[in-house]
């Protein structure tokens, strides 16, 4: 067991963590922020991506005593309670939603393409979602959705 | 019909409400569930495909701090399956594929669970295996299932004696041997499809609390809550009513995978020994690809007689469908597939045998498309080998065939009727500029089209219950896995009740409450349940008049419902809100729950392939535009036309939705995803090798819904979501013809195969 302070949507957190523990673990277990999905553990769905340090990473890849110190933000933190963030907007407003289990993960990767590159192309967004699978849209919706709050 | 008829919300595409949760991240599905007290459970797996398990130690297992119970299959006298029952929670004295359960650990967590499996011990000894369909349905093939005969089917499974052919679908239609005789050409043509995996990116997983008395709670991504609670019940010897079944609130994708025992039978096997606390099973993806279900490889041989001027005059087709170790869905995959294995097409003589045969494989069962995907690939690959060889143009000779209003069903004998192919075929020709446009060098364009009989006759029910406060819930046994069943509901009920819809709700279903509904498969919802929740609507409708006319003292048929407000339609200063009605009425002069059931009556089928005709097909047509490099075999999908017939469109944009992911899901199956497997390995058994489309791969796609309206559908609506993948594979291969004149007969479509094609021709690079 190890205690970490781990800095999540803005909220500092003391936690007694296992040193082998992935972030997407404690998230879910430890924090019960269960808005970031689990969808292969390996690293190659992108359902678990977050934000750390304004980089969209895989939180089933990197282990919890590793982001000690970091800003870690989830879905749950994109926009403040009772509201919703622009991308979110869009995503409801295009159809980009269907199971809605990639739904967090790429909304993570469009937030922090965004925040990188306000007027991507379409070409762009594919590349920044590349990682994110989903299984049911077809992908069409979900590029017309974040291009749609690039314009804005 | 209803054409002309103006609506509030049908026809429009309202949000949906689920889509506000999931892109908070608020949506709840079962790995987001959890319950006091709960354990883990996980499951060793077999190395073998074919062996006989001599023993299982799990001594040193139990000794781990934290393991609460281990299970083994010698403890579980039950075999479970939908329609010919044979596979046992786990694996009973042989293990059939690798990848089968051999025996399950429960802990107080995953990780102690999971370093459990480790220390039981398994000797087996190795039998020999049978991977390939054809090989296995021979007589004198060793048996997977020697007990095969003592099974209890359903009357419409026929199993083939001292074999390992577990279902014979049989039929033939006019006289095939006369129709060859007569044709001026003959075409005879093998092709094979590969398995696939569903790769919901959600894994399948159950929480199972069983009591004391046998009391079965079940909380699971299941598709079809009544389907498993009968499935569970049967299995255990149980009476049904002491299994309850309680949906996730959503399912994070399905296309038939969630629709067997998976993760539920894990749960169930060990909740059965170890009572009064749940336990949870949730899949790795790896056991989503080797333990979970995959779509049937199959062997296709399809012969056929054509005159000289282009009319197919015969057709036989015989295929073999590896349904691997367990029946699961396999007879109804294979009966479906027999039904469409001739294509949508007047052809006067046909013969269909379908083979389906039990293999060392992994479990193959529903998927998207449902025999569409395999039987489309030979008949539509077939047409355009016809049409080349005549000289004749692809499109025409479909449009000369296709099954049209007031034709026979040669299949299903009866008379068709709201078939919209003939106009998704035009559709998609309009688009593509099918006469006319000129493609580049390499370039080249493909057209197929298809048909799939919707599961029937099957019933579905709902209640619709007006609150106090004039919100409606709907109670409804039908899943939100993805597909938009939820608004489409409450968008039917919306629009009969004159409520707004933000007002009408969707519970989870839950067999305690939510009444009986055959299953969210077959893109059945929309007609069956639609059907359903509007009559439940009309009746609730009823309800609220009659209350409102004892308080404004006016006679029932005088009154309407419009904006959420009961209207006079003599005197317009009557009105009440419809909330003011039922709170001025609860507790006192009555409450509102309508009822509805709706049940295709239909006349009985030809033979037995479905106990009755055939209520809606699904349909569809796709065309396709490539540019292949004839150095490295690599095909460039330009663009993509995809026409769905929906009947009625009730939200157009979740059409849309449906079209749009059904092309990524062919594609897959066309082009990348490429399961290997090795004596019944699975190989790749991970996203990082198992190459699903991704946004980059995706091609520009121009959906088109086309509306045949059916007489019985609510407003005219039909399903449509689960074939949009399926014409997508042969359309590709003939757009491949078309650019560079080879024929590609076994899928995917890899670079690999195109430019040994290629080379064979004395083309491409050579390696
Ligand atoms: S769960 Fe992390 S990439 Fe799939
Ligand atoms: S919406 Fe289902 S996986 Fe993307």
């Amino acid at each position: 067991m190890e205690r970490i302070t781990l800095n999540v949507n803005g909220q500092s957190h003391q936690l007694n963590i296992k040193v082998n523990e992935t972030l997407l673990d404690v998230l879910r277990e430890q924090l019960g922020l269960f808005g970031t999905k689990k969808g292969c553990d390996s690293g190659a769905c992108g359902a678990c991506t977050v934000i750390i340090d304004g980089e969209p990473a895989l939180s089933c890849m990197i282990l919890a005593v590793r982001c000690q110190g970091r800003e870690i933000l989830t879905i749950e933190g994109l926009a403040p309670e009772g509201e919703l963030h622009p991308l979110q907007e869009s995503a409801i407003e295009h159809g980009a939603v269907q199971c809605g289990f990639c739904t967090p993960g790429w909304l993570m990767s469009a937030k922090a393409l965004l925040d990188e590159n306000p007027a991507p192309s379409r070409r762009e967004v594919q590349a920044a979602i590349a990682g994110n699978l989903c299984r049911c849209t077809g992908y069409k919706q979900i590029e017309d959705a974040i291009l749609a709050v690039a314009k804005k | 019909m209803n054409s002309n008829q103006s609506f509030i919300t049908v026809g429009k595409s309202p949000l949906r409400a689920d889509a506000r949760d999931k892109v908070r991240g608020k949506g709840i599905y079962i790995d987001d569930m959890r319950l006091p007290g709960m354990l883990y459970g996980k499951v060793l797996r077999s190395q073998y495909a074919h062996a006989r398990i001599l023993m299982i130690d799990t001594s040193e297992a139990e000794r781990l701090p934290g393991i609460i119970g281990i299970v083994t299959g010698e403890e579980l006298p039950f075999i479970h399956g939908e329609s010919f029952p044979d596979e046992p929670l786990l694996a009973r004295g042989k293990v059939r594929y690798m990848g089968e359960g051999v025996a399950a650990v429960a802990a107080v967590d995953e990780e102690t669970a999971e370093k459990a499996l480790g220390l039981i011990k398994v000797e087996y000894e190795e039998l020999p295996a049978l991977f390939d369909p054809v090989a296995a349905a021979a007589p004198g093939a060793v048996r997977i299932h020697e007990e095969m005969e003592s099974y209890k089917g359903k009357p419409l499974v026929r199993p083939v004696k001292g074999t390992n052919i577990l279902n014979h679908v049989q039929f033939e239609r006019g006289d095939v041997n006369q129709g060859f005789a007569q044709a001026d050409h003959i075409f005879e043509d093998t092709f094979t499809t590969p398995a696939q995996q569903h790769c919901s990116i959600e894994p399948h997983g159950s929480i199972c609390l069983i009591d004391k008395d046998d009391n079965i709670s079940l909380w699971t991504n299941n598709d079809s809550p009544y389907r498993c609670r009968i499935e569970i019940a049967d299995a255990l010897h149980i009476p049904m009513t002491k299994v309850r079944i309680i949906s996730a609130p959503y399912t994070g994708g399905n296309f038939g995978g969630k629709g067997g025992l998976k993760a539920e039978a894990c749960a169930i096997a060990l909740a059965w020994k170890i009572r009064n606390v749940p336990i949870k099973v949730l899949y790795t993806r790896e056991e989503e690809f080797c333990s979970s279900i995959i779509r049937h490889p199959s062997v296709i041989k399809i012969k056929t007689g054509v005159k000289n001027g282009g009319t197919i005059l015969a057709r036989e087709v015989t295929t073999y469908w590896a349904t691997g170790a367990y029946a699961e869905k396999g007879p109804t995959v294979s009966r479906f597939g027999g039904i469409s294995s001739a294509g949508p097409y007047n052809i006067p003589n046909v013969k269909i045998n379908g083979y389906l045969v039990y293999t060392n494989t992994p479990v193959a069962g529903a998927m998207r498309g449902y025999s569409g995907p395999q039987t489309s690939w030979a008949y539509e690959s077939q047409m355009d080998i016809i049409a080349a060889k005549l000289g004749l143009d692809p499109l025409e000779l479909r449009l000369r065939h296709v099954y049209q209003d007031g034709d026979i069903h040669t299949a299903t004998g009866q008379i068709i009727h709201a078939e919209g192919l003939k106009k998704c075929l035009e559709e998609v020709a309009v688009r593509m500029e099918w006469q006319g446009k000129t493609l580049g060098p390499n370039q080249g364009r493909g057209i197929a089209c298809m048909e799939r009989a919707v599961k029937t006759p099957f019933g579905s029910a709902a209640f619709v219950k007006v609150n106090e406060d004039g919100t409606v819930d709907i109670l409804s046994s039908t899943t939100e896995v993805g597909q938009g069943s939820e608004t489409i509901l409450r968008q039917i009920v919306a629009e009969e009740l004159g409520v707004p819809l933000n007002a009408v709700r969707k519970a989870t279903p839950d067999t305690a409450y939510t009444p009986y509904d055959a299953s969210t498969t077959s893109s059945r919802s929309t007609f069956h349940m639609g059907n359903a929740v509007k009559i439940a609507a009309a009746d609730a409708r009823q309800q609220i008049l009659q209350l409102a006319g004892k308080l404004l003292s006016t006679d029932p048929v005088n009154l309407t419902l419009a904006d959420g407000k009961v209207l006079d339609k003599e005197n317009p200063v009557k009105v009440m809100p419809i909330a003011a009605v039922l709170g001025q009425s609860y507790g006192s002069s009555g409450t509102v729950l309508g009822r509805g059931y709706y049940f295709p009556e239909m006349p009985e089928g030809q033979e037995t392939y479905f106990s009755s005709q055939v209520v809606f097909w699904l349909l569809g047509a796709h065309g396709i535009e490539v540019e292949v490099n004839r150095r490295t075999g690599e095909v460039k999908i330009l663009k993509v036309y995809a026409a769905h017939d929906a009947g009625k469109a009730i939200h157009p944009d979740n059409v849309k939705g449906q079209i749009l992911g059904g092309i990524s899901m062919g594609l897959g199956y066309a082009a990348y995803e490429n399961y290997e497997f090795k004596e019944g390995n699975v190989l790749n058994p991970s996203f990082l090798s198992y190459k699903l489309p991704t946004a980059v791969d995706m091609p520009g796609v121009v959906p088109v819904i086309v509306e045949q309206e059916h007489q019985d559908g609510p407003y005219g609506a039909k399903g449509v979501g689960e074939t949009t993948n399926v014409p997508l594979p042969p359309a590709l291969a003939n757009a491949i013809y078309n650019a560079v004149g080879i024929r590609i007969k076994s899928l995917p479509i890899t670079p690999d195969k195109v430019l040994a094609a290629m080379q064979e021709r004395g083309e491409g690079e050579s390696q």
